[in-house]
């Protein structure tokens, strides 16, 4: 077999992921032999080397299938790279002032979420069941490692070993869905799994396959019934590994569902249609009902993603190229919001320095800090999907995919879980503007004010602003796939 | 149709063909500098205003809301500035509607999504316009007296034009998903307006009621839009409007119309939502005055008007719409009759004012509906000043309570003037605006019907609702401003400032103009909305005061009777200080209401997490394998087919194995629990099993991998557990026993999904194989690599840079475990000492001979000494096995597994004093040497041309071992060896050093370590 690696020039489409990889360990390598370097400054080259991997992804346009097969470089990889990349680079950026009090003020911390970026960045550009996986595998051993980052805290720990058990779980169930899909198809590539499926050959071990592996992935992006470990650990992990969990990683995982499903099973879409559905609606009617319950705000948050995940699935749902457009501007909404609610969790801390976890902490907020409780205010209108802010167009891009394939029971039972969910979000708002306030606030660090006008501003403007270029990007994003 | 350039400032009037043609593009498109592209109809500097209109308020709030917070009369005037632009504008746009023109400007944003934002405005929206831009200038002057300094003006003014703003949206919006938007901004709006008063908690539930119903009626439309969007295919509302038969005929129809409906009886406060209303009385008054009169309350009868084309005429609506509006009507009027607010009265007259609409509204009548739009601009001037009149009496009284008040015409009968007159009009006094409307319900309800059932029950139930009417509008009249003078007042009540009053003047003059010359007043305005709705067929109606003695005039009078004489019953009834109306108080609806969110909220929230939100890890687990084995059954019950399972061989002998190797297995899963050490050896014979299944299918190299991987594993594992705490004290062990239903449960999953696995594999693994790369590789295994034993060529020829990568990682692993463990304390052996070692240690330590630590190194003697033997032999065959491996079974990774088996033996033996003592093997040096030499191996084909790791080999006679054969895959395989036992040896020495450590801390005292590495390096 000979190689398409030919000269490095050839390796143009997989620049992002080069600088990265090599990037990352030079990172490790500064931190190691850098001595008594401040973690912090590390952070810092961390979220440089992110926007720079950003910068060569959106100036170099180039795309190609490299490496016989296993990886592919397209459009849609593009989009959804930017978006991974850009959540990392901004969880990043939030935690910077507050690393000390959750316990990741270390350099691996930085590390680790360079490789877990460019795990993800594998998962979304892979075209084979193989790098899939490699992908897959290096974004979790990673997120496994951070989010036990705060070891000596036993929430921290328990979120690890939980994530890392019921992950291996799932892992395994992913890898055995490839195995099957392999042996009933004869090729591991995704593209020509495609080619080796019709509708009369489609054989009940092919769809074996299939289910295990969307169980994988649909673990990946903790869609109910795979979600169990989203709330314990969102919970248990220290804030800002909870937001970097809650943003890049979903978008990888989405990323991979996408493709999986579109590229791979377009043929037997029938199937996989009921299982996107079916996880769609138990996501957010469950998560709209479970998250009315919680009082720890990163439990509710946990619940939130996976309500939204479920939002998001609506779009797969409909099977088409609208629908994937859709799901693309969900994410990318999706990740603004939650970038957004936890830069304003990070910016809350009591005056003698103690995060703010609890709902009944934000109490009076509004009086104390007018501008945080305005933002998380507006971020749960939109998370509601109150129009004409940003989450609105999210759901109705979905929603509009889905009543365009008819699903008119699936649009009515999202709109309706929205409305459920509602709930829950407007509870903060009274919180924070109608309770007596309880607590004095310590003052919010700058770059955390920045991230949360600028997230509100786009939020409320989003119709204005990003839509236009937004909704063509993702257009060209979702017509690399059909 | 192609339309002619046109120059600007021409009036172009449309009628809906030619509107739908423009949409569907054949209109003139002006390219604007943005790149946005823009239609324009009717008078362009009409069209202009629109975006206007909808855009002021906003920015007025914004403006306003950057006021400082004692800036009182700066944001009053600012308010009122905008209020008097928006009116003049709308007044000034009269001249484009009047001829049935539809304005409309829209900018082409989304296309794909038909998302496009279009200002429009019919007829109808004008009157809406008008009345809310209007009504909300008199409510800024009114506030500004009203609301105590101690409030923030800018703050209330802000959210009140913010408010106005998303009102005129909905009703300036020729975008169904747009109308969506404004709807849920007004929701939140009202929200904030009602909560105003945050600090009483009346206001804060009132507020999150409001929001709750009618934010969930806004999903409701959401949904409803979607769907009639779907069907029309476009969400542009003109052309929703024309659509009306396709609509209808639609087989989405009920659904479409269902949750429409569901947003506008949420909106407009409809039996069985119109609890909220009442609960919305905790805001300030001109709040009251503005969303229950004119604006919030009428979005949902103005959303029922607009879509009246498109969704009426079909008897699902007339049943679910008539009914609804009756009941609501009935409800709201009895209701109101016993309320002591004056602000209750009120509100539960205005659900019953909307309920009367809203009936109109499902006749499916062309008359029915112009009274409907009649009855909407009269109940707004009329609710809206009396709101603002009980605001001055509870100002100046200090009271709303109508038991408290009475007799206050004598010291306010300017306001009690106003109230009175409006009141009346309240009840359909004649000569005032509420009559004429009512004549006209009447005259409706008393149509014949041919079903019995509705041509009893619509006169009858607008009898006796209006009958109530008259009742309540007598008693709030009679209550407040007749009577003995109130003695329960902590002040002496007064006429409020003149400025305060104007507003109420203007809007009872309105009523009285329109009572009695409504021809004259109301009647082109009117004219003009209906026609937007119903298109340029009118039917006939007539605007007059007198239209003869029919059956309208005499249902009239008889309610204004009955009101009076009820009025008169119920008086001693009502002095009594009841709370409730009698009959229904009981069922109260924001209760009902509560319930139903706790229901939700706590129950069902709390049952959701409890049924599917576990914390711990093994039903996480547990569900995870259960859905799994779920969503495979669920495709094979579903009817794709069976599994393919074609028949096979099967021999006995292995079948007895397999027996074996599960019940090791279910053995371990057993004993995990329990007794970790016997889980583990269990866990070897399962091991064991599938060695010899390797055996059996012929792969010896696979085998002999297996086993001895397994050996090692078991006895690293043995090192490290007795650190780990024993799960259950010793005496509870009796795992039988215990054997409880969650335990069988386990096993039924375990059963089930390990034999769907296995039938899954077998079902792969019988399949052809796929053409891969396994063929070439046998192929060639002996031309290319020179080696028989087709694994090693592999590992050591075809895939030699996976291996080199392999054996890279697993140096770094043992580094990485050494390293780990350098700095870990362990914790207390949690495995006691073997019995005889305790046992025979007691015995002993009786003597008198005793010497400290004879046992210990006397311990199994006999074997110790057999294992000490054994190492020159494993030595030996570690190296027949390294030299084999090219074309028999063996190789690096199996040699230096089975040397590092010769340690452990060693270790086990003599105990890591004894073996560290004497050995001789610096594990760090021996990594490096094995991967540098793999890696030279590798480089040297460079030398002579050939690409990184490719070998020669060649068969070489030496003496005593005869003819091997030889390839540079040897050198290589070498390196593997060599790293394999250095690593090995190095976690060896990392893990059972910890038992010095142990054992050291137990003799003397923490801080010294036994240095360990410092002697390698000597």
């Amino acid at each position: 077999m000979q190689s398409d690696v030919t000269s490095f020039a050839s390796l143009a489409p997989a620049y992002p992921e080069l600088l990265m990889a090599v990037g990352a360990v030079v990172v490790l390598l500064l931190a190691l032999f850098w001595k008594n370097v401040r973690p912090g400054v590390i952070a810092v080259v961390a979220i440089v080397l992110l926007l720079a991997t950003l910068a060569v992804l959106v100036l170099q346009p180039a795309s190609g299938v490299l490496f016989n097969g296993i990886v592919i470089v397209d459009g849609f990889a593009r989009y959804m790279k930017a978006l991974v990349l850009g959540a990392a680079a901004a969880t990043v950026m939030i935690s910077l002032s507050n690393s000390k009090e959750h316990g990741i003020d270390k350099f691996e911390y930085s590390v680790l979420v360079l490789l877990a970026t460019l795990g993800m960045m594998i998962m979304v550009s892979a075209n084979d069941l193989m790098s899939l996986y490699i992908g897959l595998e290096l974004q979790s051993l990673a997120l496994y490692v951070v989010a036990a980052m705060k070891r000596e805290d036993p929430r921290a720990a328990e979120a690890g070993i939980k994530y890392f058990v019921l992950g291996a779980l799932s892992s395994g169930m992913l890898l055995y869905g490839a195995s099957l899909v392999y042996g009933f198809t004869g090729t591991t590539q995704l593209d020509q799994i495609v080619a080796a499926i019709t509708l009369e050959t489609r054989s009940i071990g092919l769809i074996f396959g299939m289910v295990f592996l969307l169980a994988g992935i649909a673990f990946k992006i903790s869609a109910v019934p795979f979600h169990m470990w989203t709330p314990d650990v969102y919970e248990g992990a220290p804030t800002p590994v909870t937001a970097f969990f809650a943003a890049a990683p979903k978008v990888a995982a989405m990323a991979l569902f996408i493709r999986v499903t579109t590229v791979s099973f377009g043929p037997i879409t029938k199937d996989w249609q009921q299982i996107v559905i079916f996880l769609s609606i138990a996501s957010m009617v469950l998560a709209s009902f479970a998250a009315i319950g919680q009082d720890n705000l990163k439990r509710l948050l946990a619940y939130s993603s996976i309500g939204h995940v479920g939002f998001a699935l609506v779009g797969l749902s409909a099977g088409t190229a609208v629908g994937v457009e859709g799901v693309a501007v969900y994410m990318a909404i999706y990740v603004a919001m939650t970038v957004g609610i936890f830069a304003c969790v990070l910016a809350l801390r009591t005056e003698d320095g103690r995060p703010v976890e609890t709902i009944t902490a934000l109490a009076g907020l509004a009086q104390r800090k007018p501008f945080v409780a305005a933002i998380i205010a507006i971020l749960m209108f939109s998370l509601i999907g109150l129009p004409p802010l940003a989450g609105f167009f999210a759901k109705w891009q979905v929603f509009l995919a889905a009543v365009e394939q008819n699903l008119f029971v699936l649009a009515v039972i999202g709109v309706l879980a929205s409305a459920v969910s509602a709930f829950y979000y407007l509870r903060i708002i009274k919180v924070m503007y109608f309770d007596e306030p309880v607590a004095k606030f310590a003052a919010v660090p700058g770059e955390l004010t920045a991230v949360m006008a600028g997230v509100g501003f786009l939020i409320v403007t989003y119709f204005f602003t990003v839509a236009r270029p937004l909704t063509d990007a993702a257009h060209a994003a979702a017509g690399s796939l059909f | 149709m192609a339309f002619p350039a046109r120059p600007p400032g021409q009036r172009l009037p449309l009628k809906l063909p030619e509107v739908t043609a423009i949409l569907q593009g054949s209109a003139t498109i002006v390219w604007l500098p943005v790149g946005q592209t823009s239609t324009v109809c009717g008078t362009m500097s009409g069209v202009a205003l629109l975006p206007f209109i909808i855009l002021l308020p906003f920015i007025g709030a914004l403006a306003i809301w950057l006021l400082p917070a004692r800036a009182r009369s700066s944001a009053s005037l600012l308010a009122g500035a905008v209020a008097v632009a928006l009116t003049a504008s709308c007044l000034w746009l009269y001249g484009s509607v009047a001829d049935g023109t539809v304005l409309r400007n829209e900018l082409t944003w989304l296309p794909q999504f038909g998302l496009n934002l279009v200002a429009r405005m019919d007829g109808l929206s004008w009157l809406f316009a008008t009345m809310i831009a209007g009504i909300g200038g008199l409510i800024v002057l009114y506030a500004h007296y009203y609301m105590s300094p101690k409030d923030s003006m800018p703050r209330f003014l802000a959210f009140l034009l913010a408010f106005k703003g998303a009102m005129l949206g909905i009703v300036l919006s020729g975008n169904l998903i747009q109308i969506v938007a404004f709807w849920e901004l007004t929701s939140v709006f009202s929200f904030l307006l009602i909560g105003y008063w945050h600090h009483t908690s009346a206001a804060r539930d009132g507020a999150r009621m409001a929001l709750v119903i009618t934010g969930a009626g806004g999903f409701a439309l959401f949904g409803g839009m979607l769907l009639l969007g779907h069907i029309v295919g476009s969400y542009d509302l003109d052309v929703v409007l024309a659509a009306g038969d396709k609509v209808r005929s639609d087989p989405l129809y009920t659904p479409t119309l269902l949750l429409i409906l569901l947003a506008a009886f949420t909106k407009s406060a409809q039996f069985p939502f119109q609890f909220w209303l009442p609960r919305a009385m905790a805001a300030p008054t001109p709040v009251s005055a503005y969303l229950h009169s004119a604006t919030m309350v009428k979005a949902g009868v103005f959303l029922l008007t607009v879509f009246w084309p498109v969704l009426a005429g079909t008897s699902t609506w007339f049943w679910i719409v008539t009914y609804v509006g009756l009941a609501t009507l009935l409800l709201g009027a009895y209701s109101a009759i016993f309320q002591q607010d004056m602000k209750g009265l009120l509100a539960y007259s205005t659900v019953s004012h909307l309920g009367l609409i809203t009936t109109l509204l499902g006749m499916n009548s062309q008359l029915a509906l112009v009274a409907a739009v009649f009855h909407i601009v009269n109940h707004a001037t009329f609710k809206a000043s009396l709101f603002m009149a009980a605001g001055i009496i509870d100002h100046e009284a200090g009271t709303r309570d109508i038991r408290k008040l009475s007799g206050l015409y004598r010291y306010m009968p300017a306001t009690a003037t106003l109230a009175i007159v409006a009141s009346a009009a309240m009840a359909g006094v004649p000569l005032l605006n509420g009559f004429l409307s009512k004549e006209m319900f009447f005259g409706e309800t008393a149509l014949r019907n041919p079903i019995p059932f509705v041509d009893v029950s619509l006169p009858a139930v607008a009898i006796v609702a209006s009958l109530f009417a008259v009742t309540y509008s007598l008693r709030f009249v009679h209550g407040v401003f007749f009577g003995p003078p109130p003695t329960e007042l902590d002040r002496v009540p007064h006429e409020p400032p003149a400025l305060m009053r104007r507003p109420i003047e203007i809007l009872v003059l309105i009523c009285l103009l329109v009572g009695i010359i409504p021809g004259l007043t109301i009647g082109p305005f009117l004219a003009t909305a209906v026609k937007s709705v119903l298109g340029p067929d009118m039917p006939y109606y007539s605007l007059s005061v007198w239209h003869g003695f029919n059956w309208a005039l005499a249902m009239s009078l008889v309610a204004l009777a009955g009101g009076v004489i009820l009025f008169l019953l119920l008086q001693k009834y009502l002095a009594r200080g009841i709370e409730a109306p009698p009959f229904i108080g009981h069922i109260v609806g924001p209760r009902i209401f509560e319930r139903l969110l706790i229901l939700l909220s706590v129950r069902w929230a709390k049952a959701a997490e409890r049924l599917l939100g576990t914390r711990r890890l093994q039903p996480q687990l547990v569900l995870l394998v259960a859905v799994a084995t779920l969503a495979a059954a669920i495709p094979t019950l579903g009817g794709i087919g069976l599994l393919p399972l074609p028949p096979t061989t099967f021999d006995p002998g292995l079948a007895l194995v397999w027996v074996v190797g599960m019940t090791c297995a279910v053995g371990a899963a057993v004993q995990a629990k329990y007794h970790r050490l016997v889980a583990l050896m269990l866990l070897g014979g399962a091991g064991l099993a599938t060695s010899i299944t390797f055996v059996w299918y012929s792969a010896p190299d696979l085998a002999l991998t297996q086993l001895l991987v397994e050996v090692v594993t078991t006895i690293l594992i043995l090192l490290g557990l007795r650190w780990l705490p024993q799960r259950l004290e010793t005496s509870e062990i009796d795992p039988f026993r215990r054997f409880s239903l969650h335990r069988l449960r386990d096993l039924a999953l375990a059963t089930i999904a390990g034999g769907g696995i296995a039938l899954l594999s077998y079902a792969v693994m019988t399949r052809d194989a796929p053409d891969g790369i396994a063929r070439f590789l046998l192929e060639n295994a002996y031309t290319e690599g020179g080696g028989r034993n087709v694994v090693n060529v592999i590992l050591v020829d075809f895939r030699a840079f996976d291996t080199f990568g392999e054996i890279t990682v697993l140096g770094i692993v043992a580094l990485a475990t050494y390293a780990l463990l350098r700095r870990f304390r362990p914790a207390a052996d949690s495995i006691p000492r073997p019995e005889q070692q305790r046992v025979q240690s007691a015995f002993e330590s009786q003597r008198d001979d005793h010497k400290e630590g004879t046992i210990l190194s006397e311990f199994l003697y006999v074997p110790s000494v057999l294992m000490r033997w054994l190492f020159p032999v494993i030595v030996t065959f570690a190296a027949f096995l390294l030299l084999r491996g090219h074309d028999l079974p063996g190789g690096g990774f199996i040699a230096g597994i089975t040397l590092a088996i010769g340690f452990i033996l060693q270790y086990l033996a003599g105990g890591t004093r004894w073996t560290e003592e004497r050995l001789r093997i610096l594990p760090v040096y021996w990594i490096g040497t094995g991967l540098l030499l793999a890696l030279v191996t590798g480089a040297a084909s460079w030398l002579f041309g050939y690409p990184f790791l490719t070998t020669s080999f060649q068969y070489v006679d030496v003496p005593v071992l005869g003819r091997v054969p030889v390839a540079s895959a040897l050198l290589f395989d070498i390196g593997v060896f060599i790293l394999v036992v250095g690593a090995t040896v190095l976690m060896l020495i990392a893990i059972a050093h910890q038992s010095l450590r142990s054992a050291k801390r137990d003799a003397q005292p923490p801080g010294k370590t036994a240095p360990m590495i410092e002697r390698e390096k000597a």
